[in-house]
């Protein structure tokens, strides 16, 4: 039987208007004023001013700004790698001389007329662009390499529900995500997701692998990614593990739910900080994963001691009660697609709720925007000796066996 | 809340008209990629550039915004908005990283070492990020972005207005 969790915190998703004001600013913004102070919004959508593309006014001293159009053939001094056009390939713009080294892999058709042909060597469009496709996908196979078996290590350690398999994962995550890539999901690509400013696809497909198998995985399973993937959850995870016990402060039950609020407030007060001043290095101060980083000023790391100093007491203070981007992919998760089982006895028996080290069980629910997919509820639940769900199974054949041996002769249970 | 978000693009308007050509900020920006220039044009033409004149007025190179050179380019949130000169041996004279929302900017492509790889580059050059160009290790799409933007931004002026053999065409 299979229960709906209850009610969770609720999306703060009233904060359209601004969203709505923060996109007529864009509109608005003089992209190439040369300001250096962040203006609100200023972020997308450059026009190039359309007064700016009316003859050169009073720059006399300009003589030859236009290029003449039917001017070809002429072979550059410094081209020797050149190989003349006697090939019958006269592409006007092939013909300008420019020569450049490396354009088989930057010549990438983001559509400007001039740089499609400008260098010599491509003679054909479908080999040009397997050669881009080819190039850019040699760039990036490391990484979409790593990730992938990352992402492989976590998916056969979820499934398995393997203890030793999850911190494997953790470690990697720590190793990998964390300091040697220290690209975790940022409540700053949530800014980009609102303001339209992802990475450009084809140069971070890496990055889009991972963004992608986040959203992906939080839909279908919950907050794996906070369980498993982010590197600084799994720093303060396996720092649990690490500390003695006696150290730890249990949140008190009421104050459990009530607290899990904070990050979403946090949410909201961060995209609203955001939309008002466009100031992006802010989040700074709201997220600690710049310390995989190692750059930060003192204040920062004084911060972050403070914070690391508490989660000694606090286990997975930071993911519980303060992470936006937990509260963002809490959001996400609300429509999570495979959750987990609840037997009917779940209604009485305690034992999962005390196991829970994310509060994510209040009662016979299970709260889906807290959960984050560690397994230890379902490990108890699949353990015959330690879930009333198969004790009780177990006394009502043993009962059986004792009302009617004669009858229904019953192998015993294999009793270990 | 509709006067003040119209107040406020009221306002976003007279700003840009009041700063557009001689933005003093934006006049000192071009001085220090054109230290001997005598003079700057407004920005304009197609793709929009200034231009930098010697005190005779020859002109002495070209500057242009990334931003609107390169406009599809994004870093790992937006456009990152850096203003490049090009000299008529098709040579980089420097950037300034004027605006973007780079996360990690701030200690990659905001210090000086990052701009001053580019000094007398030549268009004609490699910019591969790693090889040419110093990595960040954990700010490699803002690096990687903002790499791409100069040297596209650069090679379109080159193609435009120089001529290969020196000098304008």
């Amino acid at each position: 039987m299979i229960r709906q969790e209850a009610p969770g915190p609720t999306a703060p998703g009233s904060c359209r208007w601004l969203l709505a004001a923060a996109l007529l600013l864009v509109g608005a913004q003089p992209a190439a004023s040369g300001t250096t102070q962040a203006a609100p919004g200023a972020v997308p959508g450059v026009q190039p001013e359309p007064a700016a593309a009316a003859a050169p006014p009073e720059s006399a001293a300009a003589p030859a700004a236009q290029p003449e159009p039917g001017v070809s053939t002429q072979q550059s001094a410094d081209g020797a790698d050149e190989p003349p056009s006697t090939d019958g390939w006269n592409f006007e713009e092939e013909d300008d001389g420019w020569d450049f080294e490396d354009d088989e892999e930057g010549d990438d058709g983001w559509g400007f007329e001039d740089d499609e042909g400008g260098d010599a060597w491509s003679f054909g469009d479908e080999e040009e662009d397997a050669e881009t496709w080819g190039a850019l996908l040699r760039d990036q196979a490391a990484d979409l390499v790593f990730f992938t078996g990352f992402a492989a290590l976590v998916m056969v350690g979820f499934f398995r529900k393997s203890v030793w398999m999850k911190y494997a994962t953790l470690a990697a995550a720590v190793a990998y995500l964390g300091f040697t890539k220290s690209q975790l999901i940022s409540v700053v690509n949530v800014y980009g997701l609102m303001t339209g400013n992802m990475p450009v696809f084809r140069y971070n497909l890496a990055w889009y692998l991972f963004a992608g198998f986040t959203v992906v995985t939080t839909v279908l399973w919950g907050r794996l990614y906070c369980g498993r993937v982010c590197a600084f959850g799994a720093l303060t995870q396996l720092m649990d593990r690490v500390v003695p016990a006696k150290l730890r402060v249990e949140v008190p039950a009421w104050l459990e739910p009530r607290a899990a609020w904070i990050k979403y407030g946090l949410l909201a007060a961060t995209l609203a900080y955001f939309l008002a001043t466009a100031d992006i290095p802010a989040f700074r101060f709201v997220e600690p994963f710049w310390m995989f980083t190692l750059r930060g000023t003192t204040a920062m790391w004084i911060g972050l001691a403070v914070l690391l100093a508490a989660t000694v007491f606090v286990r997975n203070l930071y993911c519980r009660f303060l992470c936006p981007v937990g509260a963002f992919l809490g959001i996400l998760s609300k429509a999570t697609v495979f959750r987990i089982k609840r037997w009917k006895e779940c209604d009485t028996c305690k034992i999962c709720e005390k196991a829970c080290e994310w509060g994510a069980i209040q009662g016979p629910r299970i709260v889906m925007t807290e959960c984050v997919r560690c397994d230890d509820c379902e490990r108890l639940y699949a353990d015959v000796k330690k879930c009333p769900h198969w004790l009780l199974l177990l006394r009502a054949k043993r009962r059986q066996r004792q009302a009617a041996p004669s009858v229904i002769p019953v192998r015993p249970v294999a009793s270990t | 809340m509709r006067i003040p978000i119209l107040a406020l693009l009221l306002a976003g308007v007279v700003v840009m008209e009041g700063q557009s050509p001689f933005d003093p900020l934006l006049r000192e920006q071009l001085g220090k990629l054109f230290p001997d220039a005598a003079s700057f044009s407004p920005k304009e033409g197609s793709p929009p550039h200034f231009k930098a004149f010697a005190g005779n007025g020859d002109i002495v190179g070209f500057a242009f915004w990334t931003t609107e050179l390169e406009p599809l380019e994004r870093g790992y949130d937006g456009p990152i908005q850096v203003l490049v000169g090009v000299d008529l041996d098709a040579e980089l004279t420097g950037i300034i990283v004027a605006r973007h929302h780079e996360p990690y900017g701030y200690f990659s492509i905001d210090t000086p070492e990052y701009g001053a790889q580019f000094v007398r580059k030549s268009v004609r050059d490699r910019f591969r990020v790693g090889a040419d160009i110093d990595s960040v290790a954990t700010a490699t799409i803002t690096v990687r972005s903002a790499t791409r933007a100069v040297r596209n931004g650069a090679r379109r002026i080159a193609r435009q207005f120089l001529s290969p053999d020196g000098g304008l065409r």
